[in-house]
């Protein structure tokens, strides 16, 4: 029981983690795609920008223009004796038909002195790739030797990155397990934004080459790499979320990434959307989707289907496991079919076909829209004691009714109407129904809501002495207006129905409405500086300097009394000495006062103070061992 | 009451002018100057007002701090309490006062504005 439950549950989480499984949020649309090829068509002044001009059309599927220009182009700007060079003019011939890069015993030579543990990773790459593009021989397990080693040198992203470029280029009987290790260790590298985004903080380029060195690897030796495939997606939104690209090498990564995702044996994320806006109406019954790879290129076996389709607002299932049709490109479903009522739906929808597809689970939401009348508009006008009987006028949208409505202060105004859906009948209830009245006069209005009732029957009324605050209690005739919408009308009413005459008790004179005067000039503020404090006349101030200065003299009359003096003052070199030196710190602090700032009368008091001290030291020694030797 | 008082006094100043030693007069004369310097200083913000707040609390805590240096310095060389101050001579207590005094002044001058 209890196991049987678990799996139950084990089920459960599975089915919900399904459901929420990430989808891509960014893609390169059909526009990127075009920006991306004009960026990469742009002319080329060197090798390098060649290479990554005809190789990235290449990757995107497009024609690359005036093959014997580059070719002539190429073999002009080639450096035989650089590795680089022959790297990127080997590439560039590669893609181009009928360009022959060549080839000397010494570029031979240059190319494989490259391969060993003590050239960059980068020089391993471009000569490995260089020989293999040339057609030249080269030993793979050395080659593997040659990077395992470098690996341990070097191993930042980008380094990992040409290994596995490089790894992809070797015989399949090599040893490339090491190598093909070090896709899933990089992946554990890549930083997660969010949960949605996942990239190197190297940057887009590096994340962009990671990828496609990493299908490359795994193509070429037939295992699936160690991605998940929300690692996938989250690496698809983080590489086609930029969408003007800096520099040639980045167009060039992101034109070789999206290849890659688009064309490898494992994971192929797939992009549903829809064409136009998700919305279904009697008019266009039909719901069009384009099911894509992530370059906006459709999916050639592809069998898109709903697994389940829901109203939002009643949680009743509308649709399950219904087939889309192929259709020039587009696929379609003819939703009306279902007769849904209007409102909105969320689909679940699966694309299967193809055991790669990646993100094959989409959630979209649909809404159906419709058109809305109004049907039985009764206006009346109540007597508030009932006494006398009501008159109910119809009135037909979209005339006006004819006769005005009189209610005063005895009376009440009221009006029922329903709204119904034209093509089902259905009673509707939208987000929007108001009765605005607005004076003739005057201009001014006031807007009231219109509640339907239990049966969808919608009522609105009017008490003339209660609303009079409203209405600033000004009388006369007001035009009533009825305005119903909602999103998932197509047809917005805005209606008036009638003119009602309002009469008021105590009504004050009929002034024009003051719009708000929120947007003229305001008063200019004047700032108020801070008064300066009120300091006391300077007479008191010297005055009480004075008096301060009194005691000094006191203190001298004292001391002279008591028969101080410097008789004993000794003129050894260390007396002399800390004294000038003790006048000094003090001559210091009044400087301080007045001109220097904290660092610079601490350097000089480091300066007067060491020298004081030590003379005052070697002074008062001199007065102990005097004190010592009178006693 | 006032007699006794009077007495006390008189007695007190005698004992005082006869006990002590000059050093210690000197010393004490230089209190008294610091006393009155800064009871002249507060009598000043009373009267007038603290419109220079810094500067009033730097003049006064210089006084303050000078004072409590001056008492310090005259606790240690009072040879009666050489039993307290094995360890200090009075070289060593005046040098002690000079660093204690370029510090406060530092700090007082830091503050006058």
């Amino acid at each position: 029981m209890d196991r049987s439950r678990l799996f139950g549950l084990f089920l459960v989480s599975l089915a919900l983690a399904g459901a929420q499984a990430l989808t891509p949020a960014h893609y390169l649309s059909l526009s990127d795609v075009a920006r991306l090829q004009n960026l990469l068509s742009q002319q080329f002044t060197d090798l390098d920008s060649a290479y990554y001009s005809v190789v990235g059309l290449t990757k995107l599927g497009a024609t690359v223009p005036d093959h014997e220009g580059v070719c002539q182009f190429i073999r002009s700007q080639l450096d035989p004796t650089s590795v680089d060079s022959l790297f990127f003019a080997a590439e560039t011939s590669q893609a181009i038909s009928g360009c022959e890069i060549p080839v000397s015993n010494e570029t031979r030579d240059i190319l494989l002195a490259a391969v060993s543990e003590d050239s960059t990773m980068t020089q391993i790459h471009r000569a490995v790739s260089a020989l293999s593009s040339l057609g030249l021989p080269l030993v793979s397990q050395e080659v593997v030797g040659a990077l395992t080693g470098r690996i341990n040198k070097e191993d930042n992203v980008m380094a990992i990155t040409s290994a596995l470029l490089t790894a992809a280029r070797l015989s399949q009987q090599a040893e490339l397990g090491g190598i093909l290790e070090e896709i899933e260790d990089l992946t554990a590298r890549l930083d997660d934004l969010g949960g949605i985004y996942l990239q190197f903080e190297e940057g887009l380029e590096a994340t962009a080459l990671f990828v496609t060195a990493a299908y490359s690897l795994s193509d070429h030796v037939d295992m699936e790499p160690h991605m998940k495939e929300d690692q996938v997606i989250q690496l698809v939104n983080s590489i086609f979320s930029k969408k003007s690209w800096d520099s040639l090498a980045e167009a060039f990564s992101v034109a070789s990434a999206a290849a890659a995702l688009s064309n490898n044996r494992f994971h192929v994320p797939v992009i549903v959307s829809a064409s136009g806006p998700a919305t279904v109406s009697h008019s266009q019954p039909t719901l069009q989707l384009l099911v894509t790879d992530v370059m906006s290129q459709p999916l050639a076996l592809a069998n898109v289907l709903v697994e389940s389709a829901y109203a939002v607002a009643s949680k009743s299932i509308i649709l399950s496991q219904a087939p889309f049709t192929l259709n020039d490109g587009v696929f379609e479903l003819n939703f009306m079919s279902s007769q849904p009522a209007s409102g909105y739906y969320q689909f679940t929808i699966a694309v299967t076909g193809d055991t790669r597809l990646v993100a094959n689970h989409v959630e979209l939401k649909v809404k159906v829209s419709t058109e809305v009348a109004v049907t039985n508009m009764d206006l009346s006008v109540v007597d508030k004691d009932q006494s006398i009987g009501t008159k109910t006028v119809r009135v037909d949208y979209p005339s006006k009714g004819k006769s005005s409505f009189t209610a005063d202060s005895h009376q009440n105004f009221a009006m029922s109407f329903q709204l119904v859906d034209v093509n089902t009948g259905v009673e509707l209830t939208p987000h929007q129904t108001f009765v605005r009245l607005q004076n003739q006069k005057t201009g001014q209005e006031v807007v009231f809501v219109a509640e339907p009732d239990s049966k969808n029957l919608y009522k609105f009324e009017l008490d003339t002495a209660e609303r009079k605050s409203e209405f600033d209690s000004m009388s006369g005739t007001y035009s009533l207006h009825l305005i119903v919408g909602d999103a998932t009308l197509e047809n917005p009413i805005l209606w008036n129905v009638a003119d009602v005459v309002l009469k008021f008790v105590d009504e004050e004179a009929p002034v024009a409405i003051q719009p708000k005067t929120l947007y003229v000039p305001k008063p200019e503020i004047q700032h108020l500086f801070r008064e300066p404090e009120k300091k006391p006349p300077t007479v008191v101030s010297n005055t009480f300097t004075a008096l301060i200065l009194s005691p000094l003299l006191l203190l001298l009359i004292l001391w002279f009394k008591l028969g101080a003096n410097i008789s004993n003052f000794s003129f050894s070199p260390s007396t002399v000495l800390f004294h000038v030196g003790h006048a000094a710190i003090l001559g210091l602090m009044y400087v301080y006062w007045t001109h220097l700032n904290m660092f610079q009368t601490l350097k000089y008091l480091a300066i007067i103070g060491g020298v004081t001290f030590l003379a005052g030291n070697r002074m008062l020694a001199q007065k102990a061992v005097k004190r010592i030797e009178k006693k | 009451m006032s007699n006794s008082v009077i007495s006390v006094i008189s007695r007190f100043l005698e004992e005082y002018t006869t006990t002590t030693t000059n050093k210690l007069k000197v010393v004490d004369a230089y209190l008294l100057y610091i006393l009155l310097t800064g009871a002249l200083q507060f009598l000043y913000c009373l009267l007038v007002g603290t419109f220079p707040f810094n500067s009033f609390l730097s003049g006064f805590i210089s006084c303050v701090g000078a004072f409590i240096l001056a008492v310090c310095l005259r606790i240690q060389i009072n040879p009666q309490n050489k039993g307290d101050f094995l360890s200090t001579s009075p070289e060593r207590a005046f040098a002690d006062f000079l660093f204690a005094h370029t510090v406060l002044h530092l700090v007082v001058m830091n503050f006058i504005g």
